[in-house]
């Protein structure tokens, strides 16, 4: 039962932080396509501005594997 | 690398102005800046003549004009860069003549298939109505001496239609025929048949009566229905046969002569550019002055090529970059072929300053790795390579060619990992006995190992990046910058102390030194912020923590991709028919390097972008831009008229 709530634990750190990464993805990548529309220089700081989020899941991704190896 | 740039003073008198801008032009050495934005100089800017001024219109309409044939062309034929066509002898009213002649063609062709094409709509409307009523007409249309008449009618008409028929039965004598065809679901053909004689009648007592005729067009008027619908059929044959005929000339001019517009654009454009230098220079009554920029390496040899064209009538002399214009200087960098890709990749985020580090060599070591690192397979670095190469010869310049250039590399770090990892095409090596030299990533007791190294890997790359910042921060003179770089190299370092001595890798002594050295990493990070410090210090410190653990993205690509390769192989072996497991297992697999291609790719930017960069990296300088001809021709260009 308790591996049970570990590894529901681990998904949910995973699940919540993706939904999280995509809303705030989807917010900035479709802003970003009509920048890059008027200014294709903005290229660079587009794809930080739409990588930036991605940190959210990774953290959930660590906190998960803390979980699961303990 | 940035190479050094060298700010220089031209002066001459100004008869020899008409013949030293081509000539810069030509040589392509200078960036010429633009007098009237120079805050140290106190020269008149060059005032155009009319001449210029009317030159410059003439040539705007020309492009324009090239413009338009272009774009007409590329619907007939691919549009490249591709320049042809005779440039060493043209003039300038030899381009703007033949481009008139092929605009005045091109219309020509334009407006005869817009008529052709109308001519088809609406014989095509009479084609169909007539195929309808054809078969139902009656023999006697065919008399000569009768003559017939065709009109539609909306289906609930047809009523009222009858009993108009009768009056004009009445009205010739009963030699009215009347026959109603549907050619539609609410339309209907209603044909009248009588004597040609009695048709000025029976048309006054149609017009009384407000029904409309269907007019055929003027050439078909008098013919009977079988005749008008031959002869339409066979217009529209033709008008079918005109228009492919049309499309083909124009398919064959565009191949002609694309390739020549494209020549006559940039000479169209050069001109231009030539102009408009013009404007950017200072002058005085008798005498000019030119102010640019050019990469300290070329002085010498632009020195050498004005001596030998303008003897000693025109001076070229370096002069000192004042304060102000240093964060104007335009930045030229030079770099191996093999690291030019991520030079792209590096201007794609922002031109380096002039006084920066050139971080292009650091990107082209650590992309790679990083990408190596997470994709990690022999037989995934393969089938990238193969793919690399065969894209790489189709693409030969732009962003996909950097990027292919960009996964050659970390093909090969792919494999290298993937040795490391034991992975060839997921477990498939593992099952046929092959060994990892370092960790089997898809077991779970290897999660923390590759956890360890993706932040090992993090806090490597940051600590290098924060001393490049230290370095940077010493040569500008920026104690601020300079403190606050060190101090987070140094409060990383007391973590390292702080985590190797918690874990027992160090001993325990090292706590205790590992605290005062965080704490003096943070004091200096709280100093250098100033007043507010004390609040943005341990925030700064928390957000490198983040940047560090961001590193864990490696680890986490890594897991996705070598889970998801056990999964094609799993699921093909499951499959009863071999054929349908290995299908399988082609498609997952293949599906896994599409997304191994994509995601470490635009990840390991990241990284660089981000995490590192943020270190020291700052750029914002305007990239050299000389002025230079887009195509070298011996052409009479310079003089329009």
């Amino acid at each position: 039962m308790e591996k049970a709530i570990i590894a529901l634990a681990a998904a949910l750190s995973i699940g919540v932080t993706a939904i999280a990464t995509s809303i705030a993805q989807r917010a900035i990548g479709s802003a970003g396509v009509g920048a890059l529309a008027e200014k294709p220089e903005l290229a660079g700081s587009i794809i930080i501005l739409v990588a930036i989020p991605e940190t959210l899941v990774i953290l959930g991704f660590a906190v998960a594997a803390i979980m699961l190896m303990n | 690398m940035i190479v050094e740039m060298s700010r220089v003073e031209i002066i001459g008198l100004k008869k020899h102005l008409e013949r030293l801008i081509p000539f810069l032009h030509t040589s392509g050495y200078l960036q010429i800046d633009d007098i009237r934005e120079m805050p140290d100089v106190i020269a008149q800017p060059f005032t155009p003549t009319m001449k210029m001024k009317e030159d410059r219109e003439e040539v705007d309409l020309l492009i324009a004009n090239i413009n338009g044939l272009i774009e007409s062309f590329s619907a007939y034929h691919k549009e490249t860069d591709d320049t042809g066509g005779q440039i060493d002898d043209i003039t300038f009213y030899g381009i703007k003549d033949s481009v008139a002649g092929i605009t005045a063609k091109v219309q020509y062709f334009n407006m005869r298939k817009k008529t052709l094409q109308d001519e088809l709509i609406s014989h095509s409307k009479y084609n169909e109505i007539l195929k309808v009523i054809s078969p139902f007409m009656p023999e006697s249309t065919k008399k000569s001496g009768n003559a017939t008449i065709r009109a539609l009618v909306h289906s609930s008409q047809t009523r009222e239609m009858a009993l108009l028929a009768n009056q004009l039965k009445l009205l010739t004598h009963g030699k009215f025929e009347m026959i109603t065809v549907k050619v539609g679901e609410e339309t209907d053909a209603v044909i009248g048949i009588f004597p040609l004689d009695l048709i000025s009648q029976v048309e006054g007592f149609m017009k009384n009566e407000k029904i409309v005729k269907l007019v055929l067009p003027e050439e078909y008027t008098y013919l009977s229905t079988d005749e008008a619908l031959q002869h339409i059929e066979k217009k529209v044959e033709l008008d079918h046969k005109e228009l492919d005929n049309i499309d083909e000339s124009m398919h064959r001019f565009a191949i002609k002569w694309l390739p020549v517009l494209k020549t006559w654009q940039l000479i169209c454009k050069d001109k231009v550019d030539e102009i408009e230098a013009f404007l950017k220079i200072g002058e005085t009554e008798f005498t000019f002055v030119i102010f640019g920029w050019i990469p300290k390496e070329d002085v010498r040899f632009l020195k050498k090529a004005l001596r030998k064209e303008f003897s000693r009538d025109i001076s070229l002399s370096e002069i000192d970059i004042p304060k102000e214009l240093q964060s104007r200087i335009p930045v030229k960098t030079r770099n191996p072929a093999v690291v030019e890709p991520y030079e792209h990749f590096v201007k794609m985020r922002a031109t380096p300053s002039y006084s920066d580090i050139d971080p292009s060599m650091l990107v082209a070591v650590f992309m790679p790795i990083f990408f190596g690192m997470m994709a990690g397979d022999v037989g995934y670095g393969i089938v990238m390579f193969i793919i690399a190469l065969l894209m790489g010869k189709k693409a030969n310049k732009g962003l996909i060619a950097d990027i292919m250039k960009f996964l050659r590399l970390g093909a090969i770090w792919t494999m290298v990992f993937g040795v490391l990892f034991g992975e060839y095409f997921g477990n498939l090596g593992e099952k046929l006995g092959i060994k990892p030299l370092w960790l089997n990533r898809s077991e779970p007791e290897s999660i923390f190992p590759l956890l360890t190294m993706a932040i090992a890997v993090g806090v490597g790359h940051i600590m290098f990046g924060l001393l490049i910042g230290a370095w940077n921060a010493f040569v500008h003179k920026s104690r601020s910058h300079l403190l606050e770089r060190v101090g987070m190299f140094v409060g990383i370092l007391g973590l390292l102390f702080l985590a190797g001595s918690l874990s027992s890798y160090l001993p325990g002594g090292f706590t205790t030194l590992g605290w005062i050295v965080f704490a003096i990493g943070l004091i200096a990070v709280v100093v250098s912020i100033g007043t507010t410090g004390i609040f943005l210090g341990p925030i700064e410190f928390v957000g490198l923590i983040g940047s560090i653990l961001s590193y864990l993205r490696i680890a986490a690509l890594g897991l996705a991709s070598v889970y998801l390769a056990k999964v094609a192989n799993d699921l093909g072996g499951m499959v009863s028919s071999a054929i349908a497991g290995v299908l399988m297992a082609v498609i997952i697999h293949a599906l896994n390097i599409v997304m191994g291609i994509l995601s470490p790719t635009i990840q390991s930017l990241r990284l660089q972008y981000v995490e590192f960069f943020r270190r020291f990296y700052e750029g914002g300088h305007s990239p050299f831009t000389p002025f230079k001809k887009r195509i070298h021709t011996k052409t009479r260009i310079v003089k329009i008229s």
